[in-house]
């Protein structure tokens, strides 16, 4: 055998790329397995990974998608901090500051050094969620300062001797330190898992080759990605979406302007013009918008390639000033962080979808749904905090497939919702309702997938904090596709219903027997409806996906007497249909005057819109609206 | 031969049906192997068992294990199945747990539920999580379900109540009302199978269950009938996922029980081959066409784990049963590699699979894989395939590596051939660290069992890769499975959701629990036993420390419930968790999730006849032939002895490099390790230190 090519060869390059894919799911696993909160165990809202010695990521486990720079940017403010030669071997630095994470404060970030011998090789990181960090336990937030302890870029260990400082300074500064303290020391021994792994393909191949092997996966990731960005037509794309509002101004707009051009293998995504920092807490540093747009761009290009690593981005250059939503100034607060940039990355499909349809897939509900709940237990009187919601919704259809129901937002990926027969057993709560939610999804020739509702009744007192968004403003579809229904919250005190306009439904006290429900919104359709096949559209109606009068409204079904849909009688329904501009898109839920479609307003408001209030007013009083549920 | 003196084991895999014989007076084993007939298993397996020249009249036991059932499920042709369940959660089963694993795949899928929303039918009832009723279940509700489902033609009805873990009142009701009303159909309930909390995963079981339950019983009562028109009259046996038997009525009810038994079988295989070789620790390694397992004998005991993904994490749908943890990956010998974007060398995911099937099958394949690696590297022979049975071809093999590896990545065919094995080689080596590593066993204090067509041909590599310091093949690895089924015992498992906190353990409930798992365990052991059985009793628990959500299973002495000693349970729970995740509290609070039993019928042993007794160490009696092996980088290219294994005999040493060729499979040998016979005929391998 000749062996007179350069190093490293691709056998070797393979062998360790599996090595850091396979290290990388093993510190994942590990920090599942051992964490206390249900946060990380249960929602896997942690991601791990491995880092080369200027930060630039290897291979990040496949958690969550949005955290694909938190780790690496992380790694780079902490060796900026320090310097080369302030870091030891046995150090493990920590931070959870937002500015630089692009997260909110819960996520606490700790990373090592991996020292072969002298040399710096590369790092090790993990940033998990924290159940609790302190600050203001209910409402909204205005300033970070409000949203717990931060903590700057330390050392929680130096040379391998726990920092014991620091780590009084955190068990005081949170509600529950014994989970924190686990938290703690199972994100640490995940990193060490990480280290581990490193230094035994040190070990096995050499540095060099190691070091020439990241190389090669950088290389690779980056050839990929150009291959991807050439076949896309070169041109300047550029779409639009609102958020509801940032919690603060109620019912006020936000608008996401994304622009994207793409010239031969290279992609620019610019972020200009996505709305200026606002005063509630949908706010992110930096690292969140390069994220948003890093991940759209490997959902598009690459989305199977693993491991996921810098490489992949040579190609894109993204631009983003200062101050935006996104890249936030302190002291904007973030606490709900993760809400804004998911629409960021669906906008981005939507500018993509005239270049690149079959890649792109119609918007999803865009929110993780999650109620923040927090009580005291009946037996001890102790604290506890809920992350209840967390439901799933629907997908967007794309093209030749409808759209997945009850799937997680983009932010998440791994992440699971809770079993109702642990909450009960936990909490003194019953799961009342867990179910798919008939119609939400987008119709179109393939339909969006189906949001969920959750009702959830309490059994003790509560208190309840909802900080949904895309209540209002729907998830879109795409080429004639239509808009799903969005988000929602409902509360049910005294056997009343109270519905409401928005989602930041906050400091809400709910009492025994009253009961929250939780509603996400479904995919936005792909294509015409009208030209839904029938067979598919049949078995819509058979499993209770599509009612049968929305298969009438919007699809142009005509039923015979036997309930079955009549083909001939449809396909006249539809031509008429089409001649008349049928059917119409409902993209805001205030301007939503369909049978089906909720109530989105209703005289029991919290903070009522006056302008919404008056629409509904007069829509009611001339008899065009259907859809009051009070 | 005298009646009731045989063991019979068949194996019936996708491909081959495999049998083995054991006569217990002479300790004699035959083996069979035939074509697996998908459209009638149980013929192929008697002729398999014709081709061993044995009769099911002489027959004392029958042990079967089968594919009937993951075939069913995984080809998704099952009974018309509905799903009965707690108001506000017919849709649990199609939300499952919303996780989306492919995080960057706009394309992604979700698992797809075995019974479709139209025929998954709400009922108003409702217990707490402590048993309590909330909402009484009304028998006059279910009897207008029973008539929607007969007018549906439903042949299968699944049943899952929220909390039935807890309290299986109104599952049991349910469940007898269903059945009176609809006396053909296959109807189950979730606490018949697993009475763990998790009310997706315990739906998808369930459903499972009654979605192959038809298939499955309709096929056992086939093999009844078969085995009685040719004169059987032992006990028929079917293994579990578990690795353990039980009978056919049981086995027709807990149909899902059986959907692993080839694997787990081979598992149970290498903890008996363990136990005659006197070793406590092994790696089960089981290497076939499609895919590499690999399974842990801890301490003498196989580990098992508590839930399983049919059709893998992704979109697979979870068993909530014990079944052997088994860690898989999709590396066989079909197993294609490529070359991604001009650079870099890939092996898998995809596979040849049987048809094409590799280059040199010479059936229409054109892209190499691990088995056209092998053959060029010499270490496959060309006309020793199958015994001969099929000619390989080197030449299309060698054309399609040179033009669609080596040239595009400037390799020699050599080169890019020996780089694909051992890229394949780290994959499996990832598999079998997934079941050691990571479970913080130490892969280099464990000896190596490999089986399995591939198994021996990859497990030195694979075993120098993770500095596994024995390796160990079997007789007939191609039939291991079988062999295992026939060292297996009876087995009935139980597990109960039971949330307490250790300081303040009920004991009292837990010993009425214990108390009334064992009786029914021995009850059932004793319907499906063939005569008077020694019977062991197996406690463990699922612990955590209080605020975790996984929880571990630790083997707990019965006695230490018995004397309350909630010292003892809380160490052994300590030892098990600092084992598996580096560390433990000694002065953090535990807390028990589930209480598990095992009763075991213990069978006793085949004894087989020992080899023959080498007069010498030097094995040239089996020496067949001499050919070129390219090592690659453990030595390049040499001229390699190879031997015939049936001509080996107890005492045989052999130094590497070398082959050793049996009908099935072959052993590769690299320079450095050595090898010798033992006195069952096993391939006792050290490896170069």
């Amino acid at each position: 055998m000749t062996t007179n090519r350069q190093t490293p060869d691709p056998v070797t390059t393979e062998i360790i790329r599996n090595g850091f894919i396979a290290a990388t799911e093993e510190m994942k696993t590990n920090l599942m397995r051992t964490a206390y909160n249900m946060i990380i165990y249960e929602a896997l809202d942690f991601t791990v990974g491995l880092f080369d010695r200027h930060g630039n990521t290897v291979s990040i486990g496949l958690g969550l998608p949005m955290f694909i720079r938190g780790m690496s940017e992380t790694i780079k403010a902490k060796l900026r901090h320090f310097g080369v030669d302030g870091i030891q071997p046995g150090d493990v630095l920590l931070t959870n500051d937002a500015y630089i994470t692009g997260s909110h404060l819960n996520h606490m970030t700790f990373s090592v050094p991996i020292f072969d011998g002298r040399h710096l090789v590369g790092f090790s990181a993990c940033m998990a969620h924290w159940q609790d960090i302190g600050g203001t336990l209910d409402g909204m937030t205005t300033d970070i300062y409000s949203e717990g302890l931060q903590v700057p870029i330390v050392k929680a260990w130096r040379a391998g001797v726990p920092n014991e400082d620091i780590l009084s300074v955190i068990r005081m500064n949170v509600r529950l330190p014994e989970r924190a303290m686990g938290d703690l020391k199972a994100q640490v021994a995940a990193v060490r898992t990480g280290e581990k792994r490193f230094l035994e393909l040190i070990g096995k191949y050499g540095r060099p080759a190691v070091e020439g092997a990241i190389e090669a996966i950088f290389d690779h990731a980056e050839a990929v990605s150009r291959e991807s960005v050439s076949q896309i037509p070169d041109g300047f794309y550029e779409a639009e979406s609102f958020m509801d509002d940032d919690g603060v101004d109620s019912g006020r707009r936000i608008p996401i302007r994304v622009k994207v051009s793409v010239a031969g293998d290279r992609m620019t995504i610019d972020l200009t013009d996505v709305s200026v920092q606002v005063k509630g807490f949908y706010n992110s540093g930096e690292t969140a918008g390069l994220s948003a747009a890093q991940v759209a761009f490997k959902c598009l290009t690459a989305g199977l390639e693993l491991p996921v690593n810098d490489g992949a981005f040579r190609n894109l250059e993204i631009i983003l000033p200062s101050g935006r939503v996104v890249s936030a100034e302190r002291p904007a607060p973030m606490r709900w962080w993760m809400t804004y940039p998911m629409t960021i990355v669906d906008t981005i499909f939507k500018a993509l979808a005239p270049a690149v349809p079959t890649r792109v897939i119609a918007a999803h509900h865009a929110d993780l749904v999650i109620a923040s709940i927090n009580g005291r237990q009946p037996h001890d009187n102790k604290l506890y905090l809920y992350l209840g919601g967390l439901i799933g919704g629907g997908w967007g259809a794309k093209h030749g497939e409808d759209g997945m129901n009850a799937t997680v937002a983009i932010n998440d990926g791994d992440t699971h919702n809770g079993p109702s027969e642990q909450v009960e057993a936990k909490y003194p709560l019953i799961v009342e309702r867990y179910t798919l939610r008939e119609n939400s999804g987008g119709a179109g020739k393939f339909r969006g997938g189906l949001g969920t509702e959750q009702v959830v009744r309490a059994r003790h007192d509560i208190m309840f904090n909802a900080q949904i968004e895309r209540v209002d403003c729907r998830p879109w579809g795409l080429f004639g596709g239509l808009s799903a229904l969005g988000n929602e919250v409902r509360l049910e005190r005294g056997g009343i219903e109270e519905r409401f306009p928005t989602g930041k439904v906050l400091s809400q006290k709910i009492e025994p027997g009253d009961a929250y429900t939780v509603c996400s919104g479904g995919g936005g359709g792909f294509g015409n409806p009208l030209d839904r096949k029938l067979d598919d559209l049949s078995n819509d109606v058979r499993q209770g996906y599509v009612s049968a009068e929305a298969a009438r409204e919007f699809y142009g079904a005509v039923f015979d007497a036997a309930g079955r849909i009549d083909r001939d009688a449809t396909a006249s329904r539809r031509a008429d249909m089409r001649r008349r501009g049928l059917p119409k898109d409902q993209p805001f839920a205030t301007e939503d005057h369909s049978s089906w479609g909720g109530c989105p307003y209703c005289t029991r408001l919290l903070q009522p819109h006056p302008e919404a209030q008056a629409m509904a007013g007069e829509a009611a009083a001339a008899g065009i609206s259907r859809w009051r549920c009070c | 031969m005298a009646r009731g003196q045989l063991r019979i084991a068949a194996d019936v895999g996708g491909t081959f049906t495999d049998v083995a014989v054991f006569d217990e007076v002479s300790g004699e084993i035959r083996l069979g192997k035939t074509l697996t007939t998908p459209a009638s298993l149980i013929e192929g397996m008697s002729h398999g068992v014709s081709k061993t020249k044995a009769s099911f009249a002489d027959a004392r036991l029958f042990l079967h294990g089968t594919t009937v059932a993951i075939n069913a499920l995984l080809e998704r042709k099952g009974a018309k199945t509905a799903l009965v369940t707690t108001k506000g959660f017919r849709d649990i089963y199609e939300i499952g747990r919303i996780n989306r694993p492919e995080a960057y795949n706009l394309f992604f899928r979700k698992h797809r539920p075995l019974i479709e929303r139209a025929l998954r039918i709400e009922v108003d009832e409702r217990m707490d999580a402590a048993g309590e009723i909330l909402r009484p279940l009304n028998d006059s509700e279910l009897e207008a379900v029973a008539q929607r489902l007969a007018d549906e033609g439903v042949e299968a009805v699944a049943i899952l109540f929220l909390h039935s873990y807890r309290n299986p009142d109104h599952e049991i009701r349910a469940r007898d009302v269903l059945k009176r009303l609809l006396p053909h159909a296959f109807v189950t309930a979730s606490h018949e199978l697993s009475q763990e909390y998790r009310e997706f995963e315990r739906t998808s079981t369930v459903a499972a269950n009654a979605y192959v339950g038809p298939r499955v019983t309709q096929y056992l009562s086939e093999a009844d009938r078969v085995l009685e028109k040719v004169g059987f009259d032992g006990k028929f046996l079917i293994v579990q996922s578990t690795g353990g038997l039980y009978d056919a009525s049981q086995a027709s009810r807990e149909c899902i029980r059986m959907l692993e038994s080839g694997p787990a079988a081979g598992v149970i295989g290498t903890r008996e081959l363990c136990a005659e070789m006197g070793l406590s620790s092994a790696i089960a390694f089981d290497m076939g066409g499609t895919t590499a397992k690999a399974g842990v004998i801890l301490d003498g005991v196989e580990l098992t784990a508590n839930q399983v993904m049919i059709g893998g994490y992704a979109e697979g749908l979870p068993v909530q049963i014990p079944m052997i943890d088994i860690e898989e990956v999709g590396t066989g010998g079909g197993s294609i590699a490529w070359v991604a974007h001009g650079q870099s060398l890939r092996v898998g995911p995809e596979s040849a699979g049987a048809a094409p099937g590799p280059v040199c099958y010479g059936n229409g394949g054109t892209e190499p894989t691990v088995t056209d690696a092998n053959l060029l590297l010499g270490r496959l022979a060309p006309d020793l395939f199958l015994g001969g049975e099929m000619q390989l071809d080197v030449e299309g093999a060698s054309r399609a590596m040179s033009e669609r590896i080596a040239e595009p990545l400037g390799l020699t065919v050599a080169e890019a051939a020996d780089g694909i094995v051992r890229i394949a080689v780290t994959q499996m080596a990832n598999v079998v660290k997934r079941v050691t590593t990571a479970r913080g066993l130490d892969a280099r204090s464990f000896a190596m069992v490999a089986y399995g067509g591939a198994g021996p041909l990859h497990a030195v590599l694979v075993a120098r890769e993770l500095q596994i310091p024995r390796v160990i093949i079997p007789n007939a690895p191609g039939h291991f499975s079988a062999y295992g089924m026939m060292v297996s015992d009876l087995r009935r498992d139980f597990v109960r959701t039971f949330f307490s906190r250790l300081a303040e353990a009920p004991f009292e409930a837990f010993d009425s629990i214990f108390d009334e798992m064992e009786s029914r365990g021995r009850s059932e052991i004793e319907d499906a036993a063939p005569g008077r059985l020694d019977v062991a009793v197996k406690y463990a628990v699922d612990m955590r420390y209080v605020g975790q959500e996984h929880a571990v299973t630790v083997e707990i002495p019965g006695a230490a419930f018995k004397t309350r000693d909630v010292g003892a349970i809380k160490a052994a729970f300590d030892i098990v968790h600092a084992q598996r995740y580096g560390y433990a509290s000694d002065d953090e609070l535990a807390e028990i999730v589930s209480l598990r039993l095992s009763v075991i019928g213990v069978i006793a042993k085949p004894q087989p006849a020992h080899l023959d007794a080498a007069a010498q160490e030097l094995a040239d009696a089996a020496l067949i032939g001499v050919r070129p092996v390219e090592f690659g980088v453990l030595g390049g290219c040499l001229d390699t002895p190879i031997y015939d294994r049936a001509k080996l005999l107890s005492g045989h040493r052999i130094a590497g490099p070398a082959l050793i060729q049996e009908y099935a499979s072959i052993t590769v040998l690299p320079p450095g390790d050595r090898l010798v016979v033992d006195r069952l005929g096993n391939l006792d391998i050290s490896i170069e230190a």
